[in-house]
């Protein structure tokens, strides 16, 4: 009995801190308004806080503004979606646990959510296992649906799909010979790197020199050291970053005097880029998903950004963001065409779906395929502003 | 722990009997409580429960050295990361090795063994490191080994990430068969803090805990401190290394991002809230963080107060954890047990000398209960 008093105490004080920290939390209104059934309940677990939170909050941000649009819009099959948007904390167990509680307890129809492959992995074989459609926001590795299983879908492209891109692009506007750094701390980048090399050596092209660092490395005087001894500069420099230190990079290596044009993937598709690279990021193209402006000549891509500024005050803050949006919109028009919410049958009408019209593109399933073949956009900076240089579908894509 | 020790040589017959009821009666309990979660149909609740008993595990282990010598290890979690990536090596079938690690050395690449040979060999091959690096790093003393084993996690991270033929590198580690089940995390937890009881009780963790307590004293009576140490890094690197392994086949997913830094405090805090040095302080403090942060877990999509609703608030289940562990290190720095143990016995002599005052204070005023001469003499009257 002792023993149990002082922790009885402590239980206490921290109800009462907690409840007193509680009320200082923004309130954000529930969806629901179409009347006509009970709400279509969507999972969509996302890393709101740690390491992914900068892409993985937009993600949410603008699958939750899909769901309102929706709603306001009457609905699917009559019914209201409510979307369960819950916090994964960067962490694969917990990623786990929730999708469990998300199936078993809360059962959801279907799951959305993710940008990086580790968290799809722990969380997909739950949904496959149970029978429940999955569609990753941002994930972009093209072996995901082999890893898991059929109930599997991207939103995004693959990597394959935008490396190849980037070399093609590449290679034919800037020339033959690349140097080629990645960072080797991260799934996405290394596998970027070496579809980006299987498909630039095999137009012709030649890698005059490779070189890795590991994510979060502030100091690239080594790799630079090696850069300028090279005999003759390379047409471009190829650098598979995550967005984290895209600016820093480009930043030493356009200081040690490097001018050459610098590619990349959607790893640079941040703010950081033009905030940290500053004059820096000039001459510096990528491949991403969609160009966000609001005087974009895309009419979807404007409805969008001028919906989430209205929504949340801000222009989408990363790419993902209409990625979130645009999973929400083509998982509704699957159980539409479903006419129900069954897994399997939510999951057929969704390899039924062909030139979808959404705000990254235009989305094609089908049977054989769950990654869509979707266009990629390449981006250039120019005065400080991301501008649009290239949007197109590569001419043959590297095996996942 | 000498008034305890006096207590029990005072232990009567009629005692003996209740201890042995209670003892069977916790058995059942705990027998029930598996029967429940296990046929109750729950994978919520399931998946929980084998987080939590590996969690105890990890936990255990951990006091089991830093609890028992007074040494902090920040290294346990390399421990967990070499059990988990050796034993999912072993188990891994053979066409989905082809696949998945198609560069891995002859015999390895051609064989898929069963669940409990591998996590075998997996603690196995943990406890070999831990024996080989715990030679020249227990000759350090008190911060200097905390600086060490922080170093040995990051060296086996960064050799995760370059083996790259064993580990897949950087890339998520998948194809791992989901072997983990209830039952096996059941027995193994069992056995750990079995083990770790029995230790702590031993002539090794007497030795350990002199040896914690007064280093020169310990010496004196002949003490060999480095070797005790030893053995017990030895013996909790293997039970580490078999957690890792039931994790690894529990998650079937994972990247050497899993086994750092918030891992390792995160096992760090439930031993603190428990208590440093009490096998059951670390079950049940493993016990209150998870509870704590599962529950605040479940309120961060929005709490209905009233007519409206509070929240979202995500973020609130790390920030609850951190309130406890402030309120923690203000009111009780020692943890919940410090470094006493959860007795069963001691427990139940209480509730039976409660059981016998309240039978007492019916027939006995109290002024002749509260004289210490009468009292004994009604108890040896009424043991007749």
């Amino acid at each position: 009995m002792r023993l149990l008093r002082p922790s009885g105490v402590l239980f206490l004080a921290f109800v009462l801190a907690v409840a007193a920290c509680a009320p200082a939390a923004t309130p954000t209104a529930a969806p629901a308004t179409p009347t006509g059934g009970p709400p279509i309940r969507i999972g969509a677990p996302f890393n709101l806080t740690g390491g992914m939170a900068s892409i993985d909050v937009p993600a949410a941000n603008g699958a939750r503004l899909a769901a309102e649009e929706i709603n306001a819009a009457g609905g699917v099959l009559g019914r209201p979606l409510e979307l369960l948007i819950r916090d994964t904390k960067t962490d694969p167990a917990t990623a786990a646990t929730v999708v469990t509680q998300l199936i078993e307890q809360d059962k959801v129809v279907a799951v959305i959510g993710f940008n990086d492959s580790d968290y799809v992995l722990a969380a997909g074989p739950i949904c496959q296992r149970a029978g429940i459609p999955f569609i990753t926001v941002g994930a972009t590795s093209p072996r995901l649906p082999g890893q898991v299983g059929d109930m599997l879908f991207l939103t995004p492209f693959g990597d394959n799909v935008q490396a190849a891109v980037g070399a093609e692009f590449a290679f034919e506007k800037f020339g033959k010979t690349a140097y080629l750094l990645w960072d080797k701390g991260a799934e996405f980048t290394t596998v970027l790197a070496k579809y980006f090399k299987d498909r630039f050596t095999e137009l012709g092209g030649s890698i005059v020199l490779e070189d890795t660092y590991q994510s979060g490395d502030k100091d690239f005087s080594a790799q630079i050291a090696k850069v300028k001894a090279l005999p003759q500069q390379p047409d471009f420099y190829y650098i598979s970053a995550l967005p984290d230190d895209v600016g820093t990079i480009v930043k030493q290596f356009r200081n040690a005097g490097i001018t050459g044009p610098i590619v990349g993937g959607d790893g640079y598709d941040t703010p950081l880029l033009i905030e940290v690279a500053g004059p820096a990021a000039e001459n510096v193209f990528f491949t991403t998903h969609s160009l966000l402006t609001a005087d974009s000549p895309n009419e979807r891509v404007r409805k969008f950004v001028t919906a989430y500024k209205q929504k949340y005050g801000t222009e989408p803050e990363a790419v993902f963001a209409a990625l979130g949006y645009d999973t929400v919109y083509v998982l509704a028009e699957a159980i539409r065409r479903a006419g129900s919410t069954d897994g399997q049958a939510i999951k057929k009408a969704l390899e039924s779906i062909r030139d979808f019209p959404a705000v990254t593109g235009v989305i094609n399933y089908s049977p054989q395929s769950h990654i869509p073949q979707k266009g990629v956009t390449v981006i250039e900076v120019k005065g400080g502003k991301f501008t649009l240089a290239a949007e197109r579908v590569p001419q043959k894509v590297p095996a996942p | 722990m000498g008034k305890q020790s006096g207590s029990e040589m005072k232990i009567l017959p009629g005692r003996r009997v209740e201890i042995w009821l209670g003892r069977s009666l916790g058995g059942l309990l705990l027998l029930g409580l598996y029967l429940l979660i296990e046929r109750g149909g729950n994978a919520y609740l399931q998946r929980l429960t084998i987080l939590f008993l590996i969690n105890v595990m990890l936990v255990v282990s951990l006091n089991l050295f830093t609890g028992f010598t007074g040494v902090f290890s920040l290294g346990h979690i390399g421990f967990m990361a070499l059990g988990a990536y050796a034993s999912a090596i072993l188990t891994m079938p053979v066409a989905m090795k082809a696949v998945n690690l198609p560069n891995l050395p002859l015999p390895l690449a051609s064989i898929a063994l069963p669940f409990l040979p591998a996590l075998l060999l997996g603690g196995l091959t943990t406890m070999i490191i831990a024996l080989l690096i715990g030679i020249p790093i227990l000759r350090l003393s008190g911060h200097f080994v905390a600086v060490a084993t922080l170093g040995f996690l990051i060296i086996t991270r960064v050799v995760l990430i370059n083996a790259e033929g064993f580990t897949r590198g950087t890339r998520t580690f998948t194809g791992v068969p989901p072997y983990t089940t209830l039952g096996w995390t059941a027995l193994w937890a069992l056995f750990n803090v079995y083990v770790a009881w029995r230790l702590k009780h031993s002539t090794l963790g007497l030795q350990l805990l002199a040896a914690r307590d007064d280093p020169w004293g310990a010496r004196g009576v002949g003490v060999a401190i480095g070797r005790v140490r030893l053995i017990a890094f030895g013996i909790s690197a293997f039970f580490t290394g078999v957690a890792g392994g039931l994790w690894a086949h529990f998650l079937t997913a994972f990247s050497p991002n899993a086994f750092y830094f918030s891992k390792t405090f995160e096992i760090i805090v439930m031993m603190i809230v428990g208590g440093m040095g009490s096998v059951t302080g670390s079950v049940l403090g493993t016990l209150l963080v998870m509870s704590v942060t599962e529950l605040l877990r479940n309120l961060e999509p929005g709490v209905a107060v009233g007519s409206f609703t509070l929240g979202p608030l995500y973020g609130l289940s790390q920030i609850g954890l951190a309130v406890l562990l402030i309120l923690l290190t203000a009111f009780r720095r020692q943890g919940l047990l410090g470094d006493r143990e959860f007795r069963l016995e001691a427990t139940i002599e209480r509730l039976g000398d409660w059981v016998r005052k309240a039978r007492f204070s019916i027939k006995a005023p109290s002024a002749r209960e509260a004289d210490p001469l009468i009292n004994e003499l009604i108890s040896k009257l009424s043991k007749r």
